[in-house]
């Protein structure tokens, strides 16, 4: 009874992603546009963490909401003028947001391969739209040379060195984390974990399961939709690849390799598979996606639930001798 | 409201939960047949009947699991065919599962706090966390304490032996605060050195709710029922009190026959 009432407090080593990613700031100051591009990976990983590794809903078509995100800063920036940032990310996170209220409402009545495939459909529309709207959207080109007001009217937006995106990529993934880390220790929360437990005793105890999965994806995407709009904010361009399969398969690979429905594997996914990335690419430039797939394949051979699953079992394993 | 309350609102000769002429059939195969179906307040009721009776269809047809092709469900004399299972649930039906349906990857305390917090309304909470909702995690304690789960309460239920886990399920239905409780089979699966704990959690199971089980332990059923309904291919083949069934030729005929001649 006291771990369940303990489970959510605080505990010493969560400071440490934080702790770290100040350190980077000041350690790899030449670094700091990867640094930034690390950050919003991390939160739009953490945004599938909700739907995917809470409530058990497998998708394949995550960076639409990314990309939705995305584009409405830039359709934004680029029609009406509206550079401020803060607003944009309420923006974006209500366009994407909506899109996975409406979509989630319509696919989450199937579960399986069809929900796999009609996440993926989804996806595959919007880019389309992208694509062939390009009055609106810049078609293929998309909306390059995009520049940004100062945050809070104070910090610039630093095209060089990205200081200040780092920082404000930082902020926003902290301010998102509390609320991801809130909800999964909600009542909420644990009933989504419920529904991915066993969704037959969901039903058996009264739950409104399918709202619930819908209010779940729908706030995954706003916060996959604010990622978008941070990566906007801090590159200054928006195309068609912020919505592609690349990005969405990559951000599940993440989830897997850093260990789903744990909060903290989207951080560890994310920056060993985009480090492993940035170091192979440099490294073996032609077959350096090669590298990665064998270490995929090892992770899902000898360690079932990503990095931090691997780490249970060896403690499991310790603590039994 | 005690049962005896609640029984003397109702109009005479109304049940608590009761079945009209209900029907359900998958394609040409018949599975209920014109059921007609009374559980009284408090009762303490029994539904035997061979394998592939219809036993659990009939089950999953009072919980709204599955929609009848006619007919009609009652509770507490309002017609309740129509609405979806979470809304029976809300209205105070309950079940176990004939095979376990737990959340097994979470804690035995975790397990009941899910069903209590849908229970009190608090399922859809996001801003507390769900540790700190003192009145969910103490009403599952005490559930764990009754049921004297209490000193696995930490342990994930995956971990537990299967006997126990059936108390888990009982645990479950019993957070709901049900009116009406529904057990498939409960005794299913655990070994008889482990069912007297099933049988005094049973035993011990307040007596305004409204008990119904399956059971296929014709010792449990005689030593627990006050009334026995027998279901045969989807029909209601006899019903009656313990000794009257037990006397019922047909009855032992179809399908006690060798299980009381012992």
């Amino acid at each position: 009874m006291q771990e369940l009432a303990a489970r959510h407090r605080l505990r010493w080593w969560e400071a440490l992603p934080w702790v770290a990613g100040l350190a980077c700031f000041f350690l790899f100051p030449t670094y700091l546009a990867f640094g930034t591009q690390v950050l919003v990976t991390i939160l739009f990983a953490l945004s599938l963490d909700l739907v995917l590794g809470y409530a058990g809903i497998v998708t394949l078509g995550h960076a639409a909401f990314f990309g939705a995100g995305a584009y409405t800063v830039g359709m934004l920036a680029t029609h009406l003028g509206w550079t401020e940032p803060l607003s944009g990310l309420l923006a974006a996170a209500l366009v994407a947001g909506l899109i996975g209220l409406l979509s989630g409402w319509v696919l989450l009545r199937t579960h399986g391969l069809t929900l796999l495939m009609l996440t993926l459909c989804t996806m595959a529309l919007l880019e389309q739209a992208a694509n062939m709207f390009s009055g609106w959207t810049g078609g293929f080109d998309g909306m390059p040379g995009l520049s940004f007001k100062p945050i809070l009217g104070l910090f610039e937006f630093d095209v060089l060195f990205f200081r200040s995106q780092y920082l404000y990529a930082l902020a926003v993934l902290f301010a998102c984390f509390v609320v991801v880390r809130a909800l999964v220790y909600s009542p909420f929360g644990r009933s989504l974990t419920g529904i991915r437990e066993n969704v037959l005793r969901m039903h058996a105890v009264g739950a409104p399961v399918r709202a619930r999965q819908v209010i779940a994806y729908a706030i995954s995407a706003a916060l996959a939709g604010v990622a978008g709009a941070v990566f906007v904010h801090a590159t200054g361009f928006v195309n068609l690849a912020v919505l592609g399969l690349e990005r969405a398969a990559g951000v599940l690979i993440i989830l897997i390799l850093g260990g789903h429905g744990r909060l903290y594997g989207a951080f560890v996914g994310a920056i060993l598979y985009m480090v492993l990335e940035h170091t192979l690419s440099k490294a073996y430039p032609t077959a350096w996606q090669l590298g990665l797939g064998l270490g995929l394949m090892l992770v899902a051979l000898y360690a079932r639930n990503g990095v931090f699953g691997m780490a249970d079992a060896l403690r499991r394993r310790w603590s039994a001798r | 409201m005690s049962a005896g309350a609640a029984a003397s609102a109702r109009p005479q000769g109304g049940a608590l939960l009761e079945t009209r002429a209900l029907c359900r059939n998958f394609g040409a195969l018949q599975v209920a047949n014109n059921v007609d179906f009374r559980l009284e307040a408090g009762a303490r009721h029994a539904l035997i009947g061979p394998n592939g009776a219809g036993k659990t269809t009939f089950i999953n047809l009072l919980t709204g699991v599955l929609a009848p092709s006619s007919g009609q469900v009652l509770l507490d004399g309002e017609d309740v065919t129509r609405l979806a299972q979470a809304r029976r649930v809300k209205r105070g039906i309950a079940r176990t599962f004939q095979i376990n349906q737990l959340f097994r990857g979470l804690s035995v305390l975790e397990n009941v706090c899910i069903a209590v917090a849908e229970r009190m309304g608090a399922g859809g909470g996001m801003l507390r966390p769900a540790g700190r909702r003192t009145e969910v995690v103490e009403e599952a304690a005490r559930l764990l304490d009754t049921l004297r789960l209490s000193a696995d309460a930490g342990s994930r239920v995956a971990e537990l032996p299967y006997g126990r886990q059936r108390l888990v399920e009982i645990a479950i239905a019993l957070g709901l605060s049900p009116r009406v409780l529904l057990l498939d089979e409960p005794a299913a699966g655990i070994p008889s050195a482990e069912s007297h704990i099933l049988l005094d959690a049973i035993a011990g199971l307040p007596r305004e709710i409204a008990v119904l089980i399956i059971e296929h332990d014709m010792d449990l059923v005689f030593r627990f029922a006050q009334r026995i309904t027998v279901m045969v291919g989807g029909s209601v083949f006899a019903e009656g009190t313990p000794a009257e069934i037990a006397a019922n030729r047909e009855v032992r005929a179809v399908y006690l026959g060798t299980a009381l001649d012992a």
